[in-house]
């Protein structure tokens, strides 16, 4: 059985980062749109494996749902651009490329070094109810916060991209 | 009393006027119009009953009571509460604050009535009231300044109430400055006084008045007495209080007669325990009142307009205060305080039914019998003249004389403020006479203000009346017999006196400042009903002298001239310097910093790729530090 | 009991975040670069749930804030393609070089 647990997780880790490679590399927006919705999935599975079932449900519902379905009528409503010339200044480009892999061996390097080794427990029963307990209880008041936030990010986006006589 | 009644009286007090400011000031220029007095009317009356309850509850007992309200800053060892310490000097202002108020409110509605500012009036007048008293019950010096500030705020306010004409600006301008010079003094004698004991609260401080030397003490009590001389207009500080006249009547009468100015004697007989160790500083204070009790005196001499005639009186009336408390004998100070609030508020409130009687004119040069047209007025005014003049049995002897008479018992020199005193009450009687005779005796001056005169309604007059009792039977209620009187036990436990009356000598006294005033009348009498001698060959003869009193002692000129005139020197040097060097400097930085602007903006590409980098960069920088600090461990 | 290292969640997770970061600067059209930015806080929920795990406390933070890191996205994305649409309207282009009016 140990063997099964390391291959899902393989599998999923692919799927993410597979997925975030598409984002970044896929000339076309639609398939960098979908290619998100996909990694996100993978990651709903990456919080399933470490016993986060609702958060992985809410990844599945925001993510997956809401936000992928939010960025396709963006590139709807923005218009599919053909991809163009590549006029970056500063050698934006191969300094973005450059920098990137240097960090990422850097962090990863960090993490192994600071042994992070230790294997992920998984409590029986699910996080249900402890989430619900510390965000209702412990976390009320943020909790509330985070509402008034929603709700001036609303009204902000409206005001944004509002008309000026309609 | 219990403490819980207490508590709740002395809540009231302060907060029944604060009530009608707040509605007043709110609702009064739209809704309430009228209304506006009846309801600053009612609220004084609710405070003044709530401040009679007080002082029944605690006749028996001794000991302060402190009401605190709650705790205003509390910053380690400095703690300041809004604490009220009711004991019987506090009780006593509370007292003559609230009933004075109350009477003058009354008259007020019928003074102001046909006003249009007259919703703004019953706005200030309570806010007023709410100040002084919180100057009066607070049991800490910085509560009591702010008292301090707030009455000089209504005060400059309320001068200033015709604020369309410009004499009344001048007057509010004049004095809200003088008042400044005086607040300074005693803001940094509050401060002393924290550096000094670490407490501002009045048992505190006067619990550990051992500790301080005497020279500190000596310097804390004459910056108090500088903030004294500047509300009670005092010498140096006076010269505000007679232009101060440019407010109503009521004004006058409420705030500066009665008791706005009596707050410096308050102050200074409430840090008794204060002066009386800080060597000279309490001969100081009796030489600026003696001082200030004659020079306002022989102005008032020569002044004919009635309010200013009023208004010196009041100026060397809070000098016998002073002198009072300067000789420490400061129950004979708040006994004339209170005595004075009564006739002073009384002659003021006459001397408003008689300019409401003439459509506004104040000059004594035009009135004139007008005796049989005002016959309440007249004989209200009547009774005030004459205890103002000290004619025994009125309230005003019986007060005055006991402070002269206790500058002459307390002997070693101070026999002679005891005789500039009793001069003093002779010229008093001289000028109150003066006044009484030239505004209702003789033939009218002006026939065609004479004609229209006529006696002001009985919202006014009834005011009047219940002055015009105080006024005669204050002094024997309060102080029969000399110096054992009720007011002398009430306030007996709060300071230290002689214990031995020698009611032969005081009968000695007594009579030589009864005759005086009776000669300052009868001369009055002479010159002015019998024209012998003649006051107009008089002011020929003494040519010098009545210039001088005219020109009040060229005093106004001299601030005018020379201490204004120097810092308006001084104002513009200082202007030439911030021109020059500050504005100067900054004009340089600024031009540093748009050159710096102009080449740093060339960092703003205005793509956000390039920013997103810098971000990458920071952060790469971050981690790269913290991997290095963690790996060197 | 699952036994995978806290270690492979955590270097997903950075995968991730440079994956995104990556997309951020190079990238240029302006949706995208929100996609990228979804990419990296998404990074940063798997580190914090790992570490949630990892330390099973009775309450679970890290949880928690994964459930404000939603709340953030949404309301990022909300205003970010609000401001992308009304940057659109001005100059019908999602080419972040091309919008340069703030260039000092």
């Amino acid at each position: 059985m140990d063997f099964i647990a390391p291959l899902i997780f393989v599998i999923l880790a692919a799927i993410v980062v597979a997925g975030g490679l598409a984002v970044v590399l896929l000339p076309r927006i639609t398939g960098s749109a979908l290619s998100m919705g996909l990694s996100f999935l993978g990651m709903a599975g990456l919080f399933a494996l470490l016993g986060a079932e609702t958060i992985a449900f809410f990844q599945v519902l925001i993510y997956v749902g809401a936000i992928t379905v939010l960025i396709l009528y963006g590139v709807m409503l923005t218009g599919v651009a053909p991809a163009g010339a590549d006029r970056r200044l500063f050698f934006q480009k191969q300094a973005g490329w450059a920098l990137v892999p240097l960090k990422f061996v850097g962090v990863v390097a960090t993490v192994f070094a600071l042994s992070f080794q230790s294997n992920v427990v998984q409590q029986p029963g699910g996080d249900l109810e402890p989430l619900a307990n510390a965000v209702f209880r412990d976390y009320a008041f943020p909790f509330e916060v985070a509402s008034v936030l929603l709700l001036a990010a609303m009204i902000g986006a409206i005001a944004l991209v509002k008309r000026g006589d309609d | 009393m219990d403490d819980t009644t207490l508590r709740v009286l002395a809540t009231i007090v302060p907060l029944a006027p604060l009530a009608a400011f707040a509605i007043n000031v709110f609702f009064g220029r739209w809704r309430l119009q009228h209304l506006t007095g009846l309801i600053a009317s009612a609220a004084l009356a609710i405070s003044a009953l709530a401040a009679t309850g007080i002082l029944l509850g605690t006749l028996g007992r001794h000991d302060a009571a402190i009401v605190m309200l709650y705790r205003w800053i509390g910053v380690g060892t400095f703690q300041i509460d809004v604490s009220f310490q009711i004991d019987q000097l506090s009780t006593l202002m509370m007292l003559v604050v609230t009933w004075i108020s109350f009477l003058i409110h009354v008259y007020s509605m019928g003074y102001m009535h046909d006003d249009h500012g007259y919703w703004r009036f019953f706005s200030w007048l309570p806010l007023f009231v709410f100040f002084m008293l919180v100057l009066v019950m607070a049991d800490n010096y910085l509560l009591m300044f702010v008292g301090w500030e707030g009455v000089g705020l209504c005060s400059y306010l309320l001068i200033g109430f015709w604020f369309e004409k410009p004499a009344p600006q001048a007057a509010a301008n004049k004095a809200f400055w003088m008042n400044r010079i005086g607040d300074w003094g005693f803001m940094v004698g509050v401060i002393l006084i924290f550096l000094t004991f670490g407490s501002l609260a009045f048992r505190d401080v006067f619990a550990k008045v051992g500790i301080a030397q005497s020279e500190l003490l000596t310097a804390i009590c004459l910056f108090l007495f500088l903030g004294a001389t500047g509300k009670s207009a005092q010498i140096p500080l006076y010269t505000w209080l007679p232009d101060a006249m440019e407010g109503p009547t009521p004004v006058s009468a409420l705030i500066h007669a009665a008791t706005m100015v009596t707050a410096g004697v308050y102050m200074t007989a409430r840090s008794t325990p204060l002066f009386a160790e800080a060597g000279p500083a309490l001969l100081v204070v009796a030489v600026i009142g003696t001082a200030t009790a004659v020079l306002a005196a022989t102005i008032a001499l020569v002044q004919t307009d009635i309010k200013r005639v009023m208004a010196y009186s009041t100026v060397s009336q809070l000098g016998y205060m002073f002198l009072g408390v300067g000789v420490g004998a400061p129950i004979a100070a708040m006994f004339h305080l209170a005595t004075h609030a009564f006739f002073k508020a009384l002659l003021f409130l006459g001397s408003g039914s008689v300019i409401h009687a003439l459509g506004g004119q104040q000059d004594m040069r035009h009135m004139g019998g007008l005796k049989p047209k005002l016959p309440i007025t007249y004989w209200t005014m009547l009774i005030g003249g004459l205890a103002l003049a000290a004619i025994p049995p009125l309230a005003g002897f019986w007060s005055k004389d006991e402070i002269v008479n206790s500058a002459f018992f307390r002997g070693q020199g101070y026999e002679w403020f005891w005789a500039i005193g009793v001069t003093t009450g002779a010229l008093t009687a001289f000028y109150t006479m003066r006044m009484l005779w030239l505004t209702f005796h003789g033939a009218p001056r002006d026939r065609h203000l004479y004609e229209h005169a006529h006696e002001s309604p009985r919202v006014m007059t009834t005011p009047l009346i219940a002055l015009a009792v105080g006024a005669a039977l204050a002094g024997l209620v309060l102080g029969w017999p000399p110096d054992a009187g009720w007011v002398h036990q009430y306030l007996g436990p709060l300071f230290e006196r002689a214990e031995a009356i020698d009611y032969s000598r005081i009968a000695v006294l007594a009579t030589i400042s009864a005759v005086a005033g009776v000669l300052g009348l009868g001369l009055a009498w002479l010159t002015y009903a019998r024209r012998r001698p003649d006051p107009e060959r008089v002011a020929r003869t003494f040519a010098p002298l009545y210039t001088l009193l005219v020109n009040k002692w060229y005093l106004d000129a001299f601030y005018d001239h020379n201490v204004a005139g120097a810092f308006r020197w001084l104002f513009g040097a200082s202007w030439a310097f911030d021109l020059a060097f500050i504005d100067g400097f900054v004009n340089k930085l600024a031009a540093g910093f748009q050159i710096g602007g102009r080449n740093l903006r060339r960092l703003q590409t205005g793509i956000v790729g390039n920013y997103a980098l810098t971000i990458v960069l920071g952060l790469l920088f971050v981690g790269a530090a913290y991997a290095y600090l963690r790996l060197r461990q | 009991m699952l036994s995978v290292p806290l270690g492979w969640f955590i270097a997903v997770s950075s995968a991730l975040f440079f994956i995104g970061a990556a997309g951020v600067l190079v990238r240029r059209n302006a949706v995208v670069i929100l996609m990228c930015v979804e990419l990296m806080l998404n990074a940063a929920n798997l580190a914090l749930v790992a570490f949630s795990r990892r330390l099973s406390d009775a309450t679970p933070r890290g949880s928690v804030f994964v459930i404000f890191t939603f709340v953030i996205a949404a309301a990022e994305v909300a205003v970010g393609l609000a401001i992308v649409l009304a940057a659109y309207r001005n100059q019908p282009t999602v080419e972040v070089d091309e919008i340069h009016e703030l260039k000092g």
